[in-house]
C-alpha cells in the first residue's frame, strides 16, 4: 500500500537538504564524540602495529579471530547497497526512491572499513606492498594469484572503485540542485562537482539507462565479492567446517540478510535525526521487510544444508567439531544468541504486518539480526580453527583481547563518522528519485476505489 | 553574430509542453530547443527530441580492455615466476578466471561511468543559459540561435504559450 | 509534425490495446474446443510417445532390475522431469508475490506444469525398487537419514513427489476457480458440467475473492518450500549418496535453481505456441516475453555460478574425494557431455539473452528455450548417469577408487527419455483442452489494472497497484 502524499519540490528540498543547507543540532556534538572513539582506536592501531600482534589474544593454533570475522562482517554489511539498489532499479520498485543512496553509501563505508581489517591484521600492515602490489619486475617477483588471498583484495577493490562510482553518477542531479541553493565555497564545490548540470532530456535519459546498465553490471560483482571472501575458507581442506561447497552462495545470502538488516537500522535513525517522516515512511520499511523474511528463510535453508552435509561424510573430525560448535561451552551459548538473533526472533515477529510498520520495533529486530550475523561469522571462522585436533604441540583458547575489542567498535564508530561527515555535504536521500516518483505516481479509480498507480514508459 | 539563447520559465508541465509544440510548428528545427527540468519526465512527454546515445558500447569495450589485459597480467606474471603452490598447474586457469572476471567487470564498470558521463555531454563547465527554479520544480524551455531575426519568434511562442518569465543570455 | 508522431510510434512498442471482459470470457473460453488438425496430430504423435516409453520402462525393469548401474538414464530423467514440471509453476508463484502485472496472463499456461509431475513419478516407481537399501553388508552408507529407518530414502521421496504434485494441483486449482465459473457460464456440453461441479458455487462475492487470493498466498509458499525439500532428497538419495566420498552441500540448490531455468524454459516455449497457435497476441503482449527473458537471462548467469562455487572448492580441495568427485562428475567418462551441457545451459544462451532485441521479441526466446532445455538435460545426465554407474559393492569406500565407464543410452533409454518428455508436452496440451490456456480472471485483471495513457505529450502505461 502507498502512503502517498503530494509534495511540492520546494519543500522536498527543503527537508532532504536540512543536513546540508543548515547543521541539525545534535550533529556537531555526536560527530566529535564518534571522532574521539575514532581517534581511540586509530591510537590503539598504532601501539598494535608498534608493539606486534602479541597484544591480540591471536596465538597457535587460533590465527583467524575477531579482526576475520569483523572483516567478513563489513563486508556482508556492504551487500546491502548493491543489492538494494540494483535490484530494485531493475525491477522497477517505486519503494526503492529514499532507500538507494543509504544503502550505497553503507556499500561504499564498510568496505573501506573492511579492508582496514586484513591490513592490520598481517601485522606489518607496510609489507602488504609484497603480497598484493607492486609488481616486482625488477626481481621478477609476482603475486601468486592462485591464492584466494590475492583474489580478495582484487575483488573487493572492484566493489569499492565500482560502488563509489555508481555512487556519485546517481549523486550528479542532487548536486547540481545543491550547487542551485547554495553561495560562496560551498556553491564552487558544488558547481565543480555536478559537472554542469541541467536537467535536459539527454542528461535524464543517462540518468536512467546509466542507471539500470550500471546496476546489472554491479550485480554480478557484489555477487563474487563474497564468494570469494567464503573461498578464503571453504578452498582450505585443511580446517572442518570450511571446506564445504555451500560456502559462496550461503555467505552471499547471509550477507544479505545482514546488510538489508543494517539498511532497516540506518533507515529508522535516518528518519529519526533527520525528521524525514515524509519520505522514509512505515510503508518503506514493510516493503523492505518482506523480502526479509524470504532471504531470512532462504539463509537458513543454507545453513541447514551446510551442516546437513558437514555431517554427511560422518568423519569424526567433523562430527566431533560441530559438537563443540553448538554443545560445548562456550560456544553453546553464543550459538543460541546466534540462533535466537539471526533468526528467531525477528523473522517470525516480521510475518506480522503490525510489526513491520513499527519504525522502533524493526529498527531493534535488524540490530537483533546484525548480532546474530556477526556471531555466525565467528563461529564459522573460530571453532575450526580452536577445536584440538592431533599434533598440534601447543595449544591455547582463544580469548579476544581489550586491543580487538576497541579495534572493533572503532570500526563501527568510525562506519558512523564517516556517514555522518558525507551527510553534511551531501544528501542522504536522492531528492531526483524522489521528485521522479511525484511525477510517475498517480491514483486511479477503479470503481469507488482509489487505487495508486505507477506510470510505466511504454518501452 | 554570435550565438544567443533565451530560456522560457513554466510552472506546469502542459504549458511548457505547448511551447514546445509551438517553437516546432514555428519551424525551429529539432534539436535547437530543449527542455530543463528538475526530475526525470516519461520520455517523449514534452513532445521533445529523443536523445539517441550509444551508452551500450561502452561496457563492451571497457570488458574487451579489461579482459585482455587480465590474461595477459595472471598468465604472464605466473609463467615470468613459476613456483608451484598447493600442486596447483603454474598457468591455473580456474584461478585465473575468478582475477580475470573481476578486471573484466572494473573495466566494464569504469568505460560506463565514463560512457554515461560522456553521453550526458558532461563535464560543461560553461553550461549556458540556466535558472535555479528549475530544480525546485519549475521547468524551462531553451532555445539556441545561430540567427538573431527569430528571437522575437520564440519570445512570442513562449510567450503565447504562457511562460512565467523569459531569461536572455 | 507528423513525421514526430511517426518517430515515437517507432521508438516504442504501441501500448497494449485494451479489450472488454466479457470479450476476453469468450474467446478464451472458446480456445478450449476446436483443435486444429496440426494440435490433433502433434497430440496423438506424444501420446503414442508417452506410451512407448512407458512400456519401455517396464520392459527396462523387467529386465534390468538386479543391476542398478543400468538405471542412470532414468534417475537423470526424474531428475529432469522434476525441474520442469516443478519449476515452472514457481514462474506463477513468484513474480505474483513481487505484485508484477505481466505475469497475471502467463501464471495459468505455468501451473498447468504442475499435472506433469505425473511423469516425473511414474519414471521415479522403478527407480525406488532398485535403489539399494541403507544398510548393506551390516554398514550404514553415507546418506543424509543418519539414525532414521532403512526404508526412509524411498518412503520419503516418493511421499514427497506425490506431495509436490497434490500442492502444485491444489495451487492450480484454487487459482483456476473463477475461470471454472467462466466456463460454466461460456461453454457448452462436458466442459460446461465440469465447470459446474468444479467451480464449487463461485460468483465472485468479496469474501470469495479474499479467500482466493489467500490460498494462492498460502499453497504458492507451500510449494516452494516442497519444491526445495523434494530437490534435496532426489539429489541426495538418487545421486550423492550411491557415490562413496561425493559430498556437495551445493547439489540440492544447483539442482533447484537450474529447475527453476527449466521451469521457465518450459513456460516460454508453451506460451509461444499457444500464443501463435491459439491466436492469443491480444492477451500475451510482448512484455510477458521481456520479462521472462530477463529471469531467464539472471537463471543461466546463476547457473554458471552455482556450478563454479562447487567446482571450485573441489578443483582448490585437492583431496583423494575431490578428485574423485571431479574425475566422476566433470573430467572422466562424462567430460564431453558436461562440457555440451555447459555450452547449451549458459555460453549460448547468455549470448543470446544478452541482447535486449532478442528478449523483446519471441522467436529467438523460445529458440534460447530449446537449448537450454537440451542443455540441461545433458547436465542431468552427466550428474546422474556416471552416479548410478558406480557399482553398488564400493558404496562403503572412504572415496572413489575407479571411475566407472560411462554406460551410453540403450535403445530402451532413449525410448524412455523421449516418452517422458513427451509425456510432460501431452499433459500440458490437453490439460488445455479442459480449461483456457490463460487464466479469464487474470487477463481481465491485467486489463482493468493497466492502461495505455497520454502523459503530456508522450505514450505511457499507468499500471496500478492494489494492495
Amino acid at each position: 500500500m502507498q502512503q502517498r502524499r503530494e509534495l511540492d519540490q520546494v519543500y522536498t528540498n527543503r527537508k532532504l537538504l536540512n543536513g546540508q543547507l543548515d547543521t541539525p543540532k545534535w550533529w556537531a556534538p555526536t560527530v566529535s564524540i564518534l571522532g574521539v572513539i575514532v581517534l581511540l582506536g586509530l591510537i590503539v592501531i598504532a601501539i598494535m602495529i608498534n608493539k606486534g600482534l602479541g597484544v591480540t589474544g591471536l596465538s597457535r593454533p587460533v590465527y583467524w579471530g575477531l579482526f576475520i570475522t569483523t572483516f567478513v562482517f563489513w563486508v556482508g554489511i556492504s551487500h546491502a547497497g548493491i543489492m538494494i539498489s540494483a535490484i530494485l532499479r531493475l525491477t522497477q520498485a517505486e519503494w526503492r526512491r529514499p532507500v538507494t543512496r543509504a544503502a550505497e553509501l553503507l556499500t561504499v563505508f564498510s568496505l573501506l572499513t573492511a579492508l582496514v581489517f586484513p591490513l592490520i591484521h598481517a601485522g606489518r600492515p607496510w609489507r602488504i606492498a609484497y603480497w598484493i602490489m607492486p609488481y616486482d619486475v625488477a626481481r621478477g617477483i609476482y603475486p601468486n594469484i592462485r591464492s584466494p588471498l590475492i583474489m580478495d583484495p582484487v575483488a573487493i577493490s572492484t566493489y569499492l572503485i565500482g560502488s563509489s562510482l555508481f555512487l556519485y553518477i546517481a549523486l550528479l542531479p542532487d548536486l547540481g540542485n545543491l550547487r542551485d541553493r547554495t553561495a560562496g565555497w560551498k556553491n564552487a564545490m558544488y558547481t565543480v562537482l555536478a559537472l554542469g548540470w541541467r536537467g535536459n532530456p539527454r542528461q535524464w535519459k543517462m540518468q536512467t539507462v546509466g542507471g539500470i546498465l550500471l546496476s546489472a553490471l554491479m550485480l554480478p560483482i557484489f555477487v563474487s565479492v563474497h564468494s570469494i571472501v567464503s573461498w578464503d575458507f571453504a578452498i582450505a581442506a585443511a580446517v572442518e567446517g570450511w571446506h564445504s561447497t555451500i560456502f559462496a552462495p550461503y555467505f552471499v545470502i547471509g550477507a544479505v540478510h545482514s546488510g538489508v538488516s543494517a539498511v532497516v537500522t540506518m533507515m529508522a535513525l535516518m528518519r529519526w535525526l533527520w525528521k524525514w517522516d515524509d519520505f522514509i515512511r512505515p510503508e518503506h520499511f514493510d516493503a523492505l521487510a518482506r523480502p526479509l523474511i524470504v532471504v531470512a528463510t532462504g539463509w537458513l535453508g543454507f545453513t541447514f544444508l551446510e551442516l546437513t552435509f558437514a555431517l554427511y561424510g560422518q568423519d569424526a573430525p567433523e562430527i566431533a567439531l560441530r559438537e563443540m560448535q553448538m554443545f560445548e561451552w562456550p560456544w553453546n551459548l553464543l550459538f543460541i544468541i546466534f540462533f535466537l538473533t539471526a533468526y528467531a526472533i525477528p523473522v517470525p515477529m516480521w510475518l506480522f504486518k503490525r510489526v513491520r510498520t513499527n519504525i522502533a520495533l524493526m529498527f531493534w529486530t535488524s540490530i537483533l539480526v546484525n548480532i546474530g550475523m556477526w556471531l555466525e561469522r565467528f563461529l564459522i571462522i573460530v571453532p575450526g580453527l580452536a577445536r584440538r585436533t592431533p599434533f598440534v604441540y601447543t595449544w591455547e583458547a582463544y580469548r579476544p583481547s581489550a586491543v580487538e575489542w576497541t579495534i572493533f567498535i572503532w570500526s563501527f564508530a568510525w562506519v558512523t563518522f564517516l556517514m555522518l561527515l558525507f551527510s553534511k555535504f551531501f544528501p542522504l536521500v536522492p531528492l531526483f528519485e524522489q521528485k521522479e516518483s511525484q511525477v510517475f505516481t498517480d491514483d486511479v479509480m477503479i470503481g469507488r476505489a482509489k487505487v495508486p498507480a505507477i506510470v510505466r514508459e511504454a518501452d | 553574430m554570435s550565438t544567443q539563447s533565451i530560456l522560457g520559465l513554466f510552472q506546469q508541465p502542459e504549458p511548457a509542453a505547448d511551447a514546445m509544440d509551438g517553437l516546432k510548428e514555428a519551424g525551429f528545427e529539432l534539436g535547437t530547443f530543449d527542455v530543463l527540468t528538475g526530475t526525470p519526465y516519461p520520455e517523449g512527454a514534452f513532445g521533445e527530441y529523443v536523445p539517441q546515445h550509444r551508452l551500450f558500447r561502452f561496457p563492451a569495450f571497457g570488458a574487451i580492455i579489461g579482459f585482455t589485459l587480465s590474461v595477459f597480467l595472471t598468465a604472464a606474471t605466473q609463467l615470468a615466476y613459476p613456483i608451484v603452490t598447493g600442486g596447483k598447474p603454474i598457468l591455473s586457469i580456474f584461478a585465473m578466471l575468478i582475477i580475470m572476471y573481476e578486471m573484466t567487470m572494473l573495466a566494464g564498470v569504469i568505460a560506463t561511468v565514463v560512457g554515461i558521463i560522456f553521453e550526458s555531454r558532461l563535464p560543461n563547465m560553461k553550461p549556458g543559459i540556466y535558472d535555479t527554479r528549475i530544480t525546485e520544480g519549475w521547468i524551462g524551455v531553451v532555445i539556441t540561435f545561430d540567427d538573431d531575426s527569430k528571437v522575437a519568434d520564440a519570445e512570442s511562442v513562449l510567450n503565447k504559450a504562457g511562460a512565467l518569465e523569459i531569461k536572455h543570455a | 509534425m507528423a513525421s514526430e508522431a511517426i518517430a515515437h510510434e517507432s521508438e516504442h512498442h504501441a501500448p497494449p490495446p485494451q479489450v472488454a471482459a466479457e470479450i476476453i470470457a469468450r474467446e478464451l473460453v472458446a480456445t478450449t474446443t476446436g483443435a486444429s488438425g496440426r494440435f490433433k496430430v502433434w497430440a496423438w504423435f506424444l501420446g503414442i510417445a508417452s506410451i512407448a516409453g512407458i512400456v519401455a520402462l517396464v520392459l527396462k525393469f523387467i529386465d534390468q532390475s538386479d543391476d542398478s548401474t543400468k538405471w542412470g538414464y532414468v534417475a537423470a530423467m526424474v531428475s529432469f522431469l522434476l525441474s520442469i514440471a516443478g519449476g515452472a509453476p514457481m514462474v506463477a508463484m513468484a513474480p505474483v508475490m513481487a505484485k508484477a502485472n505481466w505475469v497475471r496472463p502467463v501464471t495459468r499456461i505455468a501451473s498447468l506444469f504442475s499435472f506433469a509431475g505425473v511423469a516425473t513419478i511414474i519414471m521415479l516407481i522403478p527407480l525406488v525398487a532398485i535403489l539399494p537399501p541403507l544398510v548393506t553388508e551390516g554398514a550404514r552408507r553415507r546418506t543424509i537419514w543418519y539414525m532414521a529407518p532403512d526404508y526412509s530414502p524411498h518412503v520419503w521421496t516418493t511421499l514427497s513427489l506425490v506431495l509436490l504434485l497434490v500442492t502444485g494441483i491444489a495451487l492450480f486449482y484454487s487459482a483456476a476457480l473463477p475461470d471454472f465459473a467462466s466456463m460454466r457460464d461460456h461453454a457448452t456440453g462436458w466442459r460446461q458440467r465440469l465447470g459446474k461441479r468444479l467451480a464449487r458455487g463461485w460468483v465472485g462475492t468479496d469474501s470469495q475473492w479474499r479467500t482466493l487470493r489467500m490460498r494462492i498466498g498460502m499453497f504458492g509458499t507451500f510449494y516452494f518450500l516442497i519444491l526445495v525439500f523434494v530437490n534435496f532428497l532426489v539429489t541426495s538419495d538418487f545421486g550423492q549418496s550411491l557415490v562413496p566420498g561425493w559430498r556437495d552441500a551445493i547439489l540440492p540448490m544447483y539442482h533447484t535453481v537450474s529447475g527453476f531455468q527449466a521451469g521457465v524454459a518450459g513456460v516460454v516455449i508453451a506460451l509461444y505456441f499457444s500464443r501463435k497457435y491459439m491466436k492469443l497476441e491480444k492477451y500475451v503482449h510482448l512484455d510477458a516475453f521481456w520479462s521472462l527473458g530477463r529471469l531467464l537471462f539472471a537463471l543461466t548467469l546463476l547457473w554458471i555460478y552455482f556450478f563454479y562455487s562447487s567446482f571450485i572448492v573441489f578443483w582448490y580441495g585437492r583431496s583423494e574425494n575431490d578428485i574423485a568427485t571431479l574425475n566422476l562428475q566433470v573430467r572422466g567418462p562424462m567430460m564431453g557431455v558436461f562440457i555440451a551441457g555447459m555450452v547449451l545451459i549458459w555460453v549460448v544462451p547468455w549470448w543470446i539473452l544478452i541482447w535486449n532485441k532478442v528478449r523483446r521479441g519471441t522467436g529467438a526466446m523460445v529458440v534460447g528455450s530449446f537449448i537450454i532445455l537440451v542443455g540441461l538435460l545433458l547436465d542431468r545426465i552427466r550428474t546422474f548417469v556416471p552416479a548410478w554407474s558406480v557399482p553398488p559393492d564400493q558404496i562403503h569406500e572412504r572415496w572413489l577408487k575407479v571411475i566407472p565407464e560411462a554406460y551410453w543410452p540403450t535403445l530402451f533409454d532413449v525410448l524412455i527419455m523421449a516418452g517422458g518428455i513427451s509425456m510432460v508436452a501431452f499433459i500440458v496440451m490437453m490439460m488445455t483442452r479442459v480449461l483456457p490456456v490463460l487464466s479469464v480472471w487474470q487477463v481481465q485483471e491485467f486489463n482493468l489494472l493497466s492502461k495505455p495513457i497520454r502523459y503530456i505529450r508522450g505514450h505511457a502505461t499507468l499500471v496500478a497497484k492494489p494492495d
